[in-house]
């Protein structure tokens, strides 16, 4: 759920119960305030049929007006206690009035009365005055729809404000988090200072800042010290290879001595071929082998498949490869190693009179195999140290491989399309 | 010839002047770039191999002094640095190879023929062994004025064997020479043996003497002994 959702659901909901109390407080507060009001009106007549009675000693004339109403009945002295009621008002309906044709005789509407007593002439009366109560009623009503009418008003400004002010107001932060989408541990390209000033933002970015700068120091760390072994092994495996070539000049070896020292001779080469990948890798992702140039690749290509002719050739593997011309521009040290890297795969892992084509077109260069009749684990084939059981290579040709495709920002894909195994390299 | 190692590293230096000395050269260490400075202002040799990283200086300043002084050695950096950068500095500036570490004993002694073949045969191009006639420029191989055609990697493997004369060349050596390290074919021998057979069968055909001998299955000698 989205913090402007969450909020404006929160947000929204306590607001409505707000109001719904205070609706309800206002509600109570005016119909108290107007019916109080109405019993005064009520009181001053009763105070007048009291003056009245005083004066006269008899009762006055019932009358009715257009909202009061006042009957006398005689009750047992002593009976009626002075109150205050809700009762119905009556209302005729005057001919020729302006209001709804004359039907009935009129109607009942809601009232409020007081029923009081008098003592006249010696007898005792109980006195009931009602008034209408509609005028009031109308009122209240009135003035609640208002007031209802502003509080949903109220709450459709305030969630439009919100979704666009708050979305505005986040700004900065999904900034913050397409740098974060962005970032690559490996790049030079720093998180850049987001403009704004929420404080909140502020700390968030800079931590962001902070906190990318400190795995890239990290992982350059990293980087130089696995750069830096690599070197100081350069050294040892040169005297142990300088060593070696010394030593099988001193004649007379025999077949067990001349198996060892064979032995010895593949481990060191493969040692040396581990350490030259692992400074390569290094480099690449290091940027530091970026002279770029413009490379015909169909020359290239061509020139990779006469290098590896005899190969071909001994294994009895079927080449077939159609090229057509295709200019990059990068740095040809690494599209070698690129291409010999493919080539030498799809030969190492095929079987004998087995096949292999390659195809170059503008957009992308397949190199297919035939081999093993299943598919590879795709993402792992191109993880470091990953190998086939009983491959002889160091486990870091198509790691190297895809890191060159992509400082070149192509992409390098595998894909089993039985019986061939396919790389592509896209452009 | 006359030969100065300057490596700071014992156990290279000591292999790389033993291979030397032994196919008849004289040579000359420095272990140091003070050392090193100090012979290269008073010799002079047909080549100076120069270690770029010295424990008191930058191997590049030597070459730097080298052609200040306009001597004509010939210089072959020997780097642990694989890098281009370096590569092109030390080439600009006048070496005449460069050489990453780890190497082939092999490859070193090919290289610095090559410098030294340069070098001293100014104008001819021709490189003699006993009755083989190799013109370098032309790269045209006779046998007792009989051509003999032989594919690009066999002329490089040949070129190779005669730089190596008397001395037991590895398999691995042979195959990092003809198909480069970048090249990861760990069991590509047998197109080696193919490439020896060529030769030798070609060369013999034309009257020349067998001079290829297999060293006890580890690599391959060309000698005339």
């Amino acid at each position: 759920m989205k913090l402007l959702t969450k909020y404006n659901r929160v947000n929204l909901i306590t607001t409505i119960i707000v109001m719904l109390i205070t609706g309800i407080i206002y509600y109570q507060a005016i119909s108290w305030i107007l019916i109080s009001q109405k019993d005064r009106d009520l009181v001053v007549e009763e105070n007048e049929i009291f003056d009245y009675v005083t004066l006269n000693h008899h009762l006055p004339q019932t009358f009715e007006s257009n909202d009061q109403q006042i009957t006398f009945t005689p009750a047992t002295p002593g009976s009626i206690k002075r109150e205050f009621i809700n009762t119905e008002y009556f209302e005729k309906w005057d001919k020729g009035s302006h209001k709804k044709p004359c039907k009935g005789k009129g109607e009942y509407e809601s009232g409020r009365g007081l029923i009081s007593s008098v003592n006249a002439d010696g007898k005792y009366y109980k006195i009931l005055i009602i008034e209408s109560k509609v005028e009031t009623e109308d009122l209240i009503r009135i003035i609640f729809s208002i007031t209802i009418g502003v509080i949903l008003l109220l709450l459709l400004v305030l969630v439009v404000t919100n979704r666009l002010i708050l979305n505005r107001l986040w700004q900065p932060f999904y900034n913050i988090m397409k740098e974060l989408r962005l970032f690559n541990i490996a790049d030079t390209k720093e998180i850049p200072h987001v403009d704004n000033n929420i404080d909140e933002f502020k700390e968030l970015n800079n931590a962001v800042i902070d906190m990318a700068a400190r795995a890239k120091n990290d992982y350059k760390d990293l980087k130089t010290f696995t750069e830096n072994a690599s070197h100081e092994l350069l050294t040892p495996i040169a005297v142990i290879n300088s060593k070696l070539d010394t030593l099988i000049q001193t004649e007379n070896f025999n077949e067990r001595q001349s198996k060892l020292l064979n032995d010895l001779y593949g481990a060191v080469s493969r040692l040396n071929r581990l350490n030259q990948s692992l400074l390569l890798l290094v480099k690449i992702e290091n940027r530091l082998l970026h002279e770029k140039q413009q490379i015909n690749l169909r020359e290239l290509v061509e020139e990779m498949i006469i290098q590896f002719e005899e190969i071909f050739h001994d294994k009895e593997l079927k080449l077939t490869y159609k090229l057509e011309d295709k200019e990059i521009y990068a740095s040809r040290y690494l599209v070698e190693i690129l291409l010999s890297n493919l080539i030498s795969n799809a030969i190492r892992h095929n079987h004998a009179a087995g096949e292999i084509i390659i195809n170059l077109t503008a957009d992308s260069l397949i190199i297919q195999n035939t081999g093993n009749n299943e598919a590879l684990p795709d993402e792992k084939i191109f993880t470091r140290f990953h190998k086939s059981s009983g491959s002889e290579g160091s486990g870091l040709g198509l790691t190297i491989s895809r890191q060159i495709c992509e400082s070149f920002g192509f992409s390098l894909d595998y894909k089993f399309q039985p019986p061939f195994h396919t790389f592509t390299v896209r452009f | 010839m006359k030969i100065l190692i300057i490596e700071d590293e014992e156990g290279l230096r000591e292999s790389i002047e033993e291979y030397f000395t032994e196919s008849g050269n004289i040579c000359e260490t420095a272990s140091s770039y003070q050392s090193a400075l100090a012979k290269v202002n008073l010799y002079r040799y047909d080549c100076i191999l120069l270690d770029i990283t010295l424990p008191d200086g930058n191997g590049i300043d030597i070459l730097k002094s080298l052609k200040a002084h306009s001597h004509p050695d010939g210089v072959l950096i020997i780097s642990a640095k694989n890098s281009l950068d370096d590569k092109l500095e030390g080439l600009n500036i006048g070496a005449d190879d460069y050489l990453v570490k780890p190497f082939h004993l092999s490859e070193l002694k090919a290289r610095v023929s090559a410098i030294i073949r340069r070098k001293t045969y100014s104008g001819s191009n021709l490189l003699i062994f006993n009755e083989i006639t190799i013109d370098l420029l032309a790269k045209d191989v006779k046998v007792d004025k009989t051509t003999v055609k032989f594919t690009r990697k066999e002329y490089a493997l040949l070129l190779y064997f005669i730089a190596n004369k008397g001395k037991v060349v590895s398999k691995n050596a042979i195959a990092e020479h003809l198909w480069g390290d970048g090249i990861d074919m760990a069991n590509n021998f047998d197109f080696i043996y193919s490439h020896i057979k060529n030769i030798r069968k070609k060369l013999m055909e034309a009257g020349c003497k067998d001079y290829i001998q297999a060293a006890y299955g580890m690599g391959y000698k060309f000698t005339d002994q």
